[in-house]
C-alpha cells in the first residue's frame, strides 16, 4: 500500500493568510485573542526573521517588530482550511482522510491522509502525483508539503522533516527503514512523560530506539513505547481509508466587527466565494445551489437558498445572484459571520453527433445560463410549454435541457410546407384595460392602449370558462377577434367575473 | 505567348511594370469576407426576398406596427430552425411570446430558450450574453414596446458581438431602430383582415413586406404574404 500524507505544518498561519492573501509577505503573528496579553500561535517567516516568536505575548513581540499585524486565531478559517486540505487529497484519490489533531509541539499541525495505490501511473510517477497535490493545495491557497510513503505514520514523519515549505517527498520502501534511523525521535510525538524517559535512556534517533529489544522496553516503559516502535517502523494499526460520504463544501468567516452595507459584504462574500470555488474546481465540480447563512449582530441567523439556473464555476455569477438576492431581502442587522456552503455537482457532460447541429458547449450553456437568471431573476428563464389549461394566458417555463438532436418531429398537422405561414398571436402579459361601446351585446368601439377606434370587423364571441371550483381561480371570458379601425387585429375579452373589458392579445 | 501568374511572381520587373501600368487601379489584396450562412424561414416569398434567408452571424430587423405579421415570420423561423436541430434563443423585452402560438407554428419548444427580460437594458446584455454563448441558431430580439429608447452606439455593439459567432440575430420592433448597422432591414404593414364566414371567422393576415435595406443586395422589393389564421385552419 503507498499512502500520502498532505501536510499544512501551521495550519492557523495558513488558514490567515488563505483568507487574507494580501497579508503575504507582511510580518504577521495569529493570536489566541484580541489584546496586548495574547500568546502568540503562529507567526510568518518576516515576523519571525525580525525576532517575533510564538509562546510570547502581542505587546513582547510589538516591542520586537513595530510592523507587526496582528490576527486572532479564526477556528471558521482553519475549518474551511481544513476542508481544503481534504479536497485537494480528495481530487487525487477516492479514498481519504484528515489525520487527527495533533497535540503538543505538532497542535498546529494539519494533514490528511490518502491511499495513492495504483493511482501514480495517472500523474506518470509518485513524484508526478506529489507534485501535483502541492500544485493543487496552492491552487486552493494552502502551502502543503506532500510525502509518500508506505503507510501513514511514516508518511507522516517524512511530510514533518521533509515536506515543509510545500516541498515533496517519496520513499522508495527499500529505503524507508535508514530514512526513519537517521530521525530525531521528538518527530514521532511522543507525549511528554515517555519522552524524557527516553531521553534519560539517551535515546537521541529512532535508530537508536529500534536498536533496542522491543519486549524489554515494553516491560519497562509500558505500552505507549510500544505504539511509538511500531509507528517508527510503519506497523501501526491502520484501518484502511474511508471513501467519504458527498458533504457539504464550507467556507466561513467570522468578522471582527458587524457590517450593515450591502457594498462591504459583497466584498466578503467575494473573497469567500473565490475560495469555494477554486475547492470545487480542484474537485472537478460546480456549484448550482448555494447556503448562505448570515450570523447577525443580536445573535440571530438569516439562512438563504440561491440557486443558479446551470452548474457553473463563474465567480461573477455567482456574486450577481447572492447581491440579488441580498438587494431584494437585506439582512435585518448588522452582519458579523458569513458561511457559504454548497453540495457541488458534476459538470455538465454532453454526447455530440457527427451529423446534427452542436449547440453550445455545456460547461458554456451553463454558465449562460446562470448569467442570465441573475440578469433577469429567478424563474424567467427556461425552455415553454403549453400549459395543460383553459386558461388563455397559461404557460409553463420549464428547465431547458434540450435533448441532443435527433429526427426532426413530425410537421404539426396545422402546418405544411407549402402552407401559409401561421397568424401568431402576441400576448399581453397582463392584460390591457380597454373601454367598450357595446351594441345589441357586440362591441362597436374600443378605447385602449394598444386598439382604438371602431370595430370594423369581429367574430365571436368564443365563450371560456373554469375554475368555477374555487372563488379564486373562476375565470369567464366572452372572446372577440375584432379589427379596428387603427388597423389593429386584437383579441378582446370580457371577463364576465370583474365585468371589465381587456384585451388579452395581438395578431400579428 | 503569355506568361505563367507563377513566373510573372518571380520576376519583380513584371511586377514594377505592372504596378507603373495600373496604378490607382490596384486594390489591396484582402481576403474576401466568407458569405454568412443563412437562416431559411420556410416561407418562400420571404427567402426569395431575402436571398436565402436571415444571414448567420449578422444583425436583421423587422419592423412594422401591431397586426403587421412580424411575430408570425419570427415564429415561422424559430419553427424552421428548431426542427433542423437547432437551438434558438428569444429574448422576450416585450414579454409577448406566446408557446401556443409557437407550438401551432410548428417550433420545437425544447429547443428554445425563452428569457424574459424585466427591462430594455436587461434584454440587450442577455442578448449580447447569448451570442458569446455561440452555439443558438437564432437569437430573436423582440423590443416591439412602445417608447423604445436605444442608444446609438447599441446596433454597432450588437453587430460586433454577432460577427463571427454564426448567430443569426434577429430584432423585432416597432420602428426600425439599429439603422446601419443592421444587415438586413424589412419593414412590414397590415393590408386586411380576413374575417368572413357564418359565424364569421378570423381566418388570416395579409400583409405587405418590404426590404427597405440589404448590404449585399442594395435596392428596394416588397412581397405579399398571407397569414393563415390555426383556428380557421
Amino acid at each position: 500500500m503507498r499512502i500520502a500524507c498532505l501536510l499544512l505544518p501551521d495550519l492557523p498561519l495558513a488558514a490567515e493568510l488563505r483568507a487574507r492573501p494580501e497579508l503575504v509577505g507582511e510580518p504577521l503573528a495569529v493570536t489566541s485573542g484580541a489584546g496586548p496579553r495574547a500568546e502568540i500561535l503562529a507567526v510568518s517567516p518576516e515576523a519571525t526573521r525580525q525576532g517575533v516568536c510564538v509562546q510570547t505575548t502581542v505587546a513582547h513581540a510589538r516591542a520586537l517588530c513595530g510592523a507587526l499585524r496582528v490576527q486572532p486565531i479564526s477556528p471558521a478559517l482553519e475549518r474551511a482550511a481544513r476542508g481544503a486540505l481534504l479536497d485537494v487529497a480528495l481530487s487525487c484519490s477516492p479514498r481519504a482522510a484528515l489525520a487527527p489533531r495533533a497535540a503538543g509541539a505538532y497542535a498546529g499541525e494539519a494533514a490528511a491522509y490518502l491511499d495513492v495505490s495504483g493511482t501514480s501511473a495517472l500523474f506518470g510517477s509518485e513524484a508526478g502525483l506529489a507534485a501535483a497535490l502541492t500544485a493543487r493545495a496552492r491552487g486552493v491557497g494552502l502551502p502543503a508539503g506532500v510525502a509518500i510513503a508506505a503507510s501513514r505514520s511514516v508518511a507522516h514523519i517524512a511530510a514533518r522533516k521533509l515536506a515543509r515549505g510545500g516541498n515533496t517527498c517519496v520513499l522508495p520502501p527499500d529505503r524507508e527503514s535508514d530514512f526513519m534511523a537517521a530521525q530525531p525521535l521528538d518527530l514521532l510525538d511522543p507525549d511528554d512523560a515517555l519522552a524524557e524517559q527516553l531521553s534519560h535512556f539517551g535515546l537521541v534517533t529512532v535508530g537508536d530506539l529500534l536498536a533496542l529489544p522491543r519486549h524489554a522496553l515494553g516491560t519497562r516503559l509500558g505500552p505507549d513505547v510500544l505504539e511509538l516502535i511500531d509507528r517508527a517502523r510503519g506497523e501501526a494499526r491502520e484501518l484502511p481509508l474511508p471513501v467519504p460520504k458527498q458533504r457539504a463544501l464550507r467556507e466561513s468567516i467570522d468578522l471582527e466587527y458587524g457590517i450593515d452595507r450591502l457594498g462591504p459584504l459583497r466584498f466578503v462574500l467575494q473573497g469567500l466565494l473565490s475560495r469555494l470555488l477554486a475547492r470545487l474546481g480542484t474537485r472537478q465540480l460546480a456549484c448550482n445551489e448555494i447556503t448562505l447563512t448570515l450570523e447577525l449582530s443580536g445573535g440571530g441567523r438569516d439562512v438563504r437558498r440561491v440557486a443558479a439556473a446551470a452548474a457553473t464555476l463563474d465567480l461573477r455569477v455567482l456574486i450577481q445572484l447572492l447581491s440579488r438576492a441580498l438587494e431584494t431581502h437585506p439582512p435585518a442587522a448588522a452582519v458579523e459571520g458569513v458561511c457559504l456552503a454548497t453540495e457541488g455537482s458534476a459538470l455538465r457532460g454532453d454526447q455530440l453527433d457527427l451529423f446534427r447541429p452542436a449547440g453550445p458547449a455545456p460547461a458554456v450553456l451553463g454558465r449562460t445560463l446562470a448569467e442570465l437568471e441573475a440578469l433577469c431573476g429567478r424563474g424567467r428563464i427556461g425552455a415553454p410549454a403549453v400549459a395543460d389549461s383553459h386558461r388563455p394566458e397559461m404557460f409553463r417555463l420549464g428547465p431547458f435541457e434540450p435533448t441532443p438532436a435527433g429526427a426532426a418531429p413530425p410537421e404539426p398537422a396545422s402546418s405544411r410546407p407549402g402552407d401559409d405561414p401561421a397568424l401568431a398571436v402576441r400576448a399581453l402579459r397582463p392584460p390591457v384595460t380597454a373601454q367598450v361601446r357595446v351594441a345589441r351585446g357586440r362591441p362597436e368601439a374600443v378605447r385602449s392602449a394598444i386598439a382604438n377606434g371602431r370595430v370594423l370587423r369581429l367574430s365571436g364571441p368564443w365563450r371560456t370558462t373554469g375554475g368555477w371550483w374555487t372563488p379564486e381561480e373562476r375565470f369567464a371570458y366572452d372572446s372577440f377577434d375584432v379589427q379596428t379601425s387603427d388597423g389593429t387585429v386584437s383579441r378582446l375579452r370580457l371577463d364576465r367575473v370583474r365585468k371589465i373589458w381587456q384585451i388579452d392579445a395581438v395578431y400579428d | 505567348m503569355s506568361r505563367s501568374p507563377t513566373n510573372t511572381a518571380r520576376d519583380p520587373e513584371a511586377v514594377a511594370k505592372l504596378l507603373r501600368d495600373l496604378g490607382p487601379q490596384l486594390r489591396r489584396g484582402e481576403q474576401p469576407s466568407p458569405s454568412p450562412s443563412m437562416l431559411a424561414s420556410g416561407v418562400p416569398a420571404l427567402d426569395r426576398l431575402l436571398g436565402g434567408g436571415f444571414p448567420g452571424g449578422r444583425l436583421s430587423e423587422v419592423a412594422g406596427p401591431l397586426s403587421s405579421g412580424r411575430t408570425s415570420l419570427a415564429l415561422a423561423l424559430l419553427a424552421q430552425t428548431t426542427r433542423a436541430g437547432e437551438l434558438t434563443a428569444v429574448v422576450d423585452a416585450a414579454d409577448a411570446f406566446d408557446p401556443a402560438s409557437a407550438d401551432a407554428a410548428g417550433a420545437d419548444l425544447e429547443r428554445i430558450l425563452w428569457v424574459r427580460a424585466p427591462r430594455l437594458r436587461e434584454a440587450l446584455r442577455c442578448a449580447e450574453r447569448l451570442l458569446d454563448a455561440r452555439g443558438f441558431a437564432l437569437v430573436l430580439l423582440d423590443l416591439a414596446v412602445a417608447d423604445l429608447r436605444i442608444a446609438p452606439a447599441t446596433g454597432p455593439r450588437l453587430a460586433r458581438r454577432a460577427a463571427g459567432t454564426g448567430t443569426a440575430l434577429v430584432a423585432l420592433s416597432l420602428t426600425r431602430c439599429f439603422g446601419t448597422a443592421a444587415e438586413i432591414a424589412l419593414e412590414l404593414s397590415p393590408i386586411r383582415a380576413s374575417i368572413d364566414g357564418v359565424p364569421a371567422l378570423l381566418e388570416g393576415l395579409e400583409v405587405e413586406i418590404a426590404l427597405v435595406r440589404h448590404r449585399t443586395a442594395p435596392g428596394s422589393r416588397t412581397t405579399s404574404l398571407r397569414l393563415r389564421s390555426i383556428q380557421a385552419a
